[in-house]
């Protein structure tokens, strides 16, 4: 009887270890020397930081896409998005959670392609929260009641969940960072999108471009940011771009 | 029927040992995590604190970043192959100028969040190498910052800063190894130089 309960014990702490905040991992320790000279055993320990490499093969192109942008975000996109500073915060925060709201079936489309059901109905029960009681979406009420936070869920992750390669860096006019997967990725979820539907062309223009502008004022100056400390914005934007989409893949 | 009872009991008190056991290590554990906390309150204090003279603040800021950081280990991972390559004048003057880089930046970044509430959510130890996890809560979003630390000695210092999922230190190297496969040490060093200038100029006139 005795050893049942040990066991089960032992099982307990099996379980439970590897979960939430657990304690050394016998086979990491030492990887890092704790005194003495830095030399160079630290590849291995740094190895889950392998760099990423990113397939460029159309860089010139891509560096005079990026020098567009860049001007198109200083002389147009950024001036607009500092006029609506304007507006108080908080209304801009309820305009964004609105379009996030009316976004929601794109997301919830994309979950239930992967089979994450959970993520699934938790943006169902978001979508129907926050419509109704959080009054047409404009507040986060799921969130800040519920304490359920918006996970982003679009077709190019979908697409990378099933093993589709990103191929190329692509940097579009207007849009930014890309590749031929998120490309496609963006075709796919505006079938998704229940707006196309009930807009017409200019209108979801309109829309679209009210969005971005109000996401936009809300930023804290990001590639201001970027600009300012490194050496070299475009490379730093492309990898960046390419370890976030991974990271969103593979959660 | 009475086995099983005394079964139960076993359980439960084995359950709670168990659990007192866990408590205490986490205990013992959350080093990391305070290690961590008191520095990022530094910095944020040090940033909020408008009254002190740009020059000393930017003193203060060293003081409290350059013994929580390990520049010398991100030095060496940031430039890889390329460390063996170099010289050790060349490898002294990268891990000075990186270090000067990298302080400036990690202020740039944390600065957009002064009047933000930062939450410290948890850690992961694993081994001799932790993970603090922070959340910076603006009012449009919760942006998550990891704090990749490893122990040397009684202290856990940053080898990295994860932001929305990027590993700062991951995309410099790739960054600066194209830079000295294109140009060479010589070429990064100026621009890393000319980037050191920038900073000193934008933080006297502002």
């Amino acid at each position: 009887m005795r050893g049942t309960a040990t066991s089960l014990v032992l099982l307990l702490f099996l379980l439970i270890l590897p979960g939430g905040l657990a304690v050394a991992a016998p086979d990491s320790a030492g990887d890092l020397p704790v005194t003495g000279e830095a030399t160079f055993p630290f590849e291995e320990a740094f190895a889950e930081e392998a760099p990423l490499k990113v397939w460029d093969p159309i860089e010139p192109v891509n560096r005079g896409i990026f020098w567009f942008n860049d001007k198109l975000y200083f002389y147009l996109l950024k001036p607009v998005a500092r006029g609506l500073r304007v507006v108080p915060e908080p209304a801009r925060v309820s305009v964004g959670n609105f379009f996030d709201n009316l976004a929601a079936p794109v997301r919830f489309a994309n979950k239930l392609l992967q089979f994450k059901l959970n993520d699934a109905s938790d943006e169902l029960a978001r979508f129907v929260f926050n419509s109704t009681f959080g009054i047409a979406g404009l507040f986060d009420i799921a969130k800040e009641q519920g304490g359920v936070s918006r996970k982003e869920e679009d077709f190019g992750q979908t697409l990378g969940h099933y093993g589709t390669g990103a191929g190329f860096y692509l940097v579009l006019p207007l849009f930014g960072p890309s590749n031929p997967r998120d490309v496609v990725g963006r075709v796919g979820d505006y079938f998704l999108d229940p707006l196309p539907y009930a807009l017409n062309n200019w209108e979801l223009i309109g829309a679209r471009a009210v969005d971005k502008e109000n996401d936009l004022s809300l930023d804290k100056d990001t590639y201001e940011g970027i600009k300012r400390d490194e050496l070299d914005p475009y490379l730093f934007i492309r990898d960046a771009y390419a370890q976030r989409r991974q990271a969103q893949i593979n959660k | 029927m009475r086995n099983g009872l005394r079964f139960q009991k076993f359980c439960i008190q084995f359950t709670v040992a168990a659990l007192l056991v866990m408590a205490a290590g986490n205990t013992m554990a959350a080093e990391p995590l305070t290690q961590v906390r008191s520095t990022v309150d530094e910095v944020l204090t040090l940033l909020r604190n408008k009254s002190l003279p740009h020059e000393e603040r930017r003193q203060q800021l060293t003081a409290v970043i350059r013994p929580a950081f390990d520049f010398e280990i991100m030095s060496q991972w940031v430039l890889g192959p390329n460390w063996r390559k170099a010289s050790p004048a060349e490898r002294q003057r990268f891990i000075d100028l990186f270090t000067d880089l990298l302080e400036a930046t990690y202020i740039g970044k944390i600065e957009a969040y002064t009047d933000e509430r930062v939450e410290f959510t948890g850690q992961k130890l694993e081994g001799e190498r932790a993970e603090v996890e922070t959340l910076v809560k603006t009012a449009s979003a919760d942006i998550p910052i990891r704090y990749k630390v490893f122990r040397r000695g009684e202290r856990w210092l940053v080898y990295d800063v994860v932001i929305e999922e990027v590993s700062l230190v991951r995309n410099y190297r790739n960054t600066y190894g194209e830079i000295v496969r294109k140009e060479g040490f010589p070429g990064l060093f100026a621009r890393m130089e000319e980037k050191i200038r920038e900073f000193k100029a934008s933080k006297a006139a502002s």
